[in-house]
């Protein structure tokens, strides 16, 4: 099977019903993309295929076949992209696991809406679960990669 | 009148509804019968009368928490076909059917009783301006309307088939797509 | 890899040894170790084993090379409380190393480094000192060589930004210059250090500081437990007993064998009671992929037996423990005449109280790595605990611990899971076994299934007031299993080391306390769980004292000062116990401070204008745990559709000297998180022995729309030792949030999870929505 991954032609000889999660993890050896729950709950594992959001644990390789798929490792070739400063620049991680998934939907929500209100942040964010707890930070950081002022009325 | 009884899960025929004499009468009835599949959750939960689609029998709204969005598939960054793939996925349970996407609001029927969905579904400004030929072949061919009798994982499915929903829809139309008298809108 | 001398930690800064001879260390580094970010900060050490170099090596911390470059390890596991970017600067600032030729490696689990069980909250307030310690000698040892060189005295100089400087002179030397001449001297006894004035600890006191993993998370290349990559790696996932005790009856291999990538089918070792950290057994499906081993897992048709714990359920448990607290238990606290104070009462408040088992739910499921060659094992673990991991590898493989090396990957969040090594040793089984290097994965189904939970736990709390409305009398009584049972089957009945949490330590102006441990019999494997039994604890204090305020009309905060009493220090006399393991700590050092828990609720109150609520659903609740004083106000406002939203919070909290305040900003925002998640979604249930629970969907965490848009984190400037930071921000959220839902509704929960006990008033369960539409009228 033939897709783009990261902008490399990739050649996979894959179960078709395999997930993309366990192709680009396994297979490929790119594992910044993470497993968290193996059932589109909590995000970890969002991927663009095409340039739209996807759930790689529930992705069947078959639906990638011949698409351009993004990962965390190809969003940049250095951590430049606005949401990757933004984060750094807030210290937006805690333990760091869900991250990528979290930057991954919102890089997918930013492309397509560039200066989201906090209630399509909350909307677009919603499916990504952060166990430690750094939402305010990630809401924060979108809105500063987004060029949108800081909210009023939090602070330390 | 008393229909042939028919197990759970099962779908009356056109032709049980034969003895019904009176043409109204048994429009209506043909209505009712198809209400077995309009009325069961897998169908209801994707048209919700709000913004967030419904899971499961008691209608739970859906979680992970999604929205409808502009062109009801979501959100960018939370799209329907974020998650949900063109079938049904098994070891991972998310369920799956061609173009996954919410009815529209105009569409919505979660709430609504059977006399009010019978004239929506009637209403060109309601149905997708569908005429009553393109309604039945939407009920009997539509890829995403045949997922309800394929939902996969444990999922109970809606009665009878697609085939034998369609002509029961089929057959209401022939008989003047007569709604049962309710005063509920 | 060679080391001539091995001097641990502790001997060195005891001054044990005469002194140390040039030590070479291995700088040993985990597999595919993330590098750290570009700048002007540390660097995560990365690439394979390095060469054993000479340079300056006082004490197994620190290792300054020729070049200069320093090398300092972090001994302890990162789960995001930020240990790695402030354990390795709060040495380099003490040192006076420039941050930028810092780099950091991860350390293995190995006792020369003191303890490395990253639990408890006590990475800071147990060895701040200490580690700043191993700074200051090597300091000292530079300093002393440029003294020596410069004919001048040392305490003229001073040590900054990666050089040696002559004050008066202004003269200069590099580190790298001073390294073989410094590596010479004895290493300083411990009563010679001295440490800086805490002003000049610049880099760690930062506000700004960086993320020293910033960059690799960001990007992808962080390593987490399943990132790990070896040659011909084989992947592993357990069908596991559904139940503690469970084992297979019949199982058939035909199909699994069948599906393409599946290479075994290996049977694991039953445990045996009591469980302490062994695995639970099950069969393994090995291939050389996940897919493949969760398609073969799939196809086994294992048929279980239900094992002696098929007769658990958390509906007749919950009956069998509020019956436990209904009846007189273990006396543990006990001043003046509870029963005579209640009997001339003139108003008695009494109030029972549930919290359910608890699951971690870290968002990295359990994963584990091993190689085994040449009778040694080498594994690469998320572990909080990699002495003990190293332990547990060892008694699996029968060897000795010296054959076994235990890496410490990154950890996707902890909370106390990955303190227990099962996880750890099953890699280690499957490595020896197959005779290959093996990653276990465990799926999310397993980890919500096969948790250590929290305890379940009942209290029954009854205070006394006399004719005057004075606060005569306090009894407490709680029922819950321990932890002590995963380790000794008679366990049944919480210690007085379990009661310190929150109820020993609890200071209390009443002339009359008891407070009793009763009897609850194990059926499930507990285990530490982010704050422990101060979760329920504080819950049922924290809402115990709200219902005092509401039962006399007084204002909740007036009353928990009230019943707090004036600033004290209290003895283990005033308290009533005979003696309370106060987390390791003296009680000289971190004592029962009441005047610190009444300033953090001035304080919180204060900030959330608590004076001016009206209008507002306000709700407070304070707590003390791991020696820090926290205080939490929640505001809850209802939608059109009378759903409920905690639309802001405010949190302070007293952990004395802190450093690296932006993580203690964002444990702080975490444990708002956390606490949310407990109190409106908590709980895990068991029918039959087994976990009715499997995955996100039904064992919920708060998510964005949970998490309120304004919060407000404070930390109370003080240079009192430093205290617990990520634990202790929990407890004190759930019953404010219980409080505020009271205080808007006039409706009392005493369970958790809130949601389901909510009556006209109920949770939004889609948190999105808030003010938006309705929901359809399904309801």
């Amino acid at each position: 099977m033939k897709l783009h991954v990261n902008g490399i032609e990739r050649s996979l000889d894959v179960d078709p019903d395999m997930p993309l999660l366990w192709a680009i993890r396994d297979v490929l050896g790119l594992t910044g993309t993470k497993y968290g729950c193996g059932e589109a709950l909590c995000g970890a594992c969002t991927v663009h295929v095409d340039g739209h959001a996807v759930r790689a644990c529930v992705t069947p390789m078959r639906r990638a076949e011949g698409r351009t798929v993004t990962t965390i490792e190809g969003l940049s070739p250095d951590g430049s992209h606005a949401l990757q400063q933004a984060w750094l620049a807030l210290r937006v991680p805690q333990c760091g696991y869900c991250q990528a998934g979290q930057i991954m939907t919102a890089a997918a929500l930013l492309a397509k809406n560039p200066q989201p209100s906090n209630d399509a942040i909350d909307a677009a964010m919603a499916g990504n679960i952060c166990r430690c707890g750094t939402y305010s930070r990630i809401r924060a950081a979108i809105r500063k990669a987004a060029g949108l002022p800081p909210d009023e009325g939090s602070g330390q | 009148m008393v229909l042939r009884p028919v197990a759970p899960g099962e779908l009356r025929s056109p032709a049980d509804f034969q003895s019904i004499v009176d043409r109204g009468a048994r429009s209506r009835a043909l209505f009712a019968e198809a209400g077995g599949v309009l009325q069961h959750p897998r169908c209801v939960n994707c048209h919700p009368n709000g913004d967030v689609p419904h899971q499961g029998m008691q209608h739970t709204l859906h979680d992970p928490p999604v929205v409808r969005g502009p062109e009801n598939d979501g959100v960018p960054g939370n799209e329907c076909t974020t998650c949900h793939q063109n079938h049904n996925q098994q070891l991972t349970r998310v369920p799956g059917a061609p173009k996954w996407h919410l009815a529209p609001i105009e569409m919505a029927w979660a709430g609504k009783s059977l006399g009010y969905l019978c004239r929506q579904l009637q209403d060109p400004l309601r149905n997708g301006g569908r005429t009553l030929a393109q309604i039945v072949d939407h009920s009997t061919n539509d890829e995403l309307v045949a997922w309800g009798w394929s939902p996969g994982h444990e999922r109970e499915a809606v009665p009878g088939t697609q085939k034998q929903f369609g002509a029961l829809i089929a057959a209401w139309v022939e008989t003047g797509a007569q709604c049962p008298a309710e005063d509920k809108e | 890899m060679t080391e001539l001398v091995l001097m641990t930690r502790r001997e060195a800064l005891a001054g044990l040894g005469v002194g140390l001879a040039i030590g070479l260390f291995p700088l040993i580094g985990a597999a595919s170790e993330s590098s750290g970010q570009t700048g002007s900060g540390p660097q995560a050490a990365s690439g394979p084993e390095e060469q054993p170099s000479s340079g300056l090596n006082p004490n197994v911390m620190v290792h300054v090379a020729r070049n200069g470059q320093t090398t300092i390890v972090c001994h302890r596991s990162e789960m995001g409380q930020g240990v790695r970017s402030t354990i390795p600067l709060l040495i380099a600032d003490e040192l006076g190393a420039d941050p930028a030729r810092i780099r950091v490696r991860q350390a293995d689990g190995d006792a020369k480094y003191g303890d490395q069980n990253t639990d408890g909250s006590s990475s800071i307030r147990k060895f701040y000192e200490d580690l700043r310690r191993t700074g200051a000698a090597t300091r000292m040892m530079l300093i002393a060589a440029a003294a020596q060189r410069w004919h001048v005295k040392p305490e003229s100089c001073s040590a900054k930004n990666h050089e040696v400087v002559h004050l008066p002179s202004k003269r200069a030397l590099p580190f790298s210059e001073l390294v073989d001449a410094a590596a010479k001297l004895p290493v300083p006894k411990k009563e010679s250090i001295v440490l800086r004035p805490e002003s000049e600890l610049v880099h760690v006191n930062d506000p700004n500081l960086p993320l020293l993993d910033g960059l690799a998370i960001v990007t992808g290349s962080a390593v987490f437990g399943a990132d790990v990559k070896l040659p011909n790696l084989l992947i592993a996932v357990i069908a596991r007993p559904p139940a503690v005790g469970s084992k297979w009856l019949r199982y058939d291999t035909r199909r699994a064998l069948a599906v393409p990538g599946v290479k075994r089918v290996v049977e694991m070792p039953a445990p045996k009671l009591p469980w302490h950290f062994q695995p639970w057994g099950g069969i393994a499906v090995v291939a050389d992929n996940t897919w493949a081993a969760l398609r073969g897992r799939a196809e086994l048709d294992v048929t279980w037996d239900p094992g002696p714990n098929a007769s658990y359920g958390s509906a007749s448990f919950r009956d069998e423990l509020l019956a436990s607290v209904r009846a007189s238990g273990k006396v543990l606290r006990d001043v003046g005449d509870v029963e005579a104070a209640f009997a001339k009462a003139t108003k008695v408040v009494e109030a029972e109280y549930h919290v359910p088992h608890l699951a971690h739910l870290q968002m990295e499921p359990l994963v584990a790595c091993a190689r085994f060659e040449n009778n040694r094992c080498e594994v690469w673990a998320p572990t909080q605990n990699p002495q003990d991991a190293r332990k547990e590898v060892a008694r699996v493989l029968d060897m000795s611990e010296d054959q076994v090396t235990v890496h410490v990957t990154l950890l996707g969040g902890g909370f106390g899971r990955k303190s227990k090594a099962d996880f750890v040793s099953e890699a280690a089984f499957l490595a020896k076994a197959c005779g290959v290097p093996i990653r276990v994965q465990w799926t999310r189904e397993d980890d919500v299934r096969h948790d250590y939970y929290n305890a379940v736990n009942a209290q029954r709390l009854r205070a006394a007031f006399d004719e005057q409305g004075r606060f005569t009398a306090w009894h407490h009584r709680t029922a819950f299993t321990p932890i002590g049972s995963t380790f000794a089957v008679e366990v049944d009945t919480p210690t007085l080391n379990d009661l310190q949490q929150g109820v020993l330590d609890l200071a209390l102006a009443a002339p009359n306390v008891r407070a009793e441990a009763c009897r609850a019999p194990v059926h499930a494997r507990i285990g530490w769980y982010r704050s422990v039994y101060n979760i329920f604890h504080a819950f049922a204090v924290g809402s115990f004292i709200d219902e005092l305020a509401y039962a006399r009309g007084a204002d909740p905060r007036d009353t928990w000062l009230e019943v707090i009493g004036p600033p004290k220090l209290h003895s283990l006399a005033d308290l009533g116990i005979s003696k309370l393991p106060n987390y390791g700590e003296t009680l000289e050092r971190h004592p029962v401070d009441a005047g610190r828990l009444r300033h953090v609720i001035e304080r919180v109150t204060q900030a959330a204008r608590w004076s001016d609520r009206k209008g507002r659903a306000l709700g407070l609740a304070a707590h003390r745990s791991f020696v820090s004083y926290t205080a939490v106000v929640i505001s809850v406002v209802p939608d059109r559709a009378r759903r409920l939203r905690i639309d802001e919070a405010w949190i302070t909290m007293d952990a004395g000297t802190v450093v690296n305040r932006d993580r203690v900003h964002s444990q702080l925002e975490g444990s708002l998180a956390m606490g949310i998640s407990n109190a409106l979604y908590g709980g895990v249930t068991m029918t039959h022995g087994v976990t009715d629970q499997t995955n996100y969907h039904d064992a919920r965490v708060a998510r964005i729309g949970d998490f309120p848009r304004h919060i407000h984190t404070d930390i109370v400037p003080s240079t009192a030792p430093p205290s617990g930071v990520g634990e202790p921000g929990v407890p004190p959220v759930a019953p404010a949030i219980a409080n505020a839902i009271f205080a808007l509704t006039g409706q009392r929960i005493r369970e958790i999870p809130l949601a389901r006990a909510l009556g006209t008033y109920r949770l939004p369960t889609h948190p999105i929505l808030n003010q938006s539409t309705l929901d359809g009228g399904m309801r």
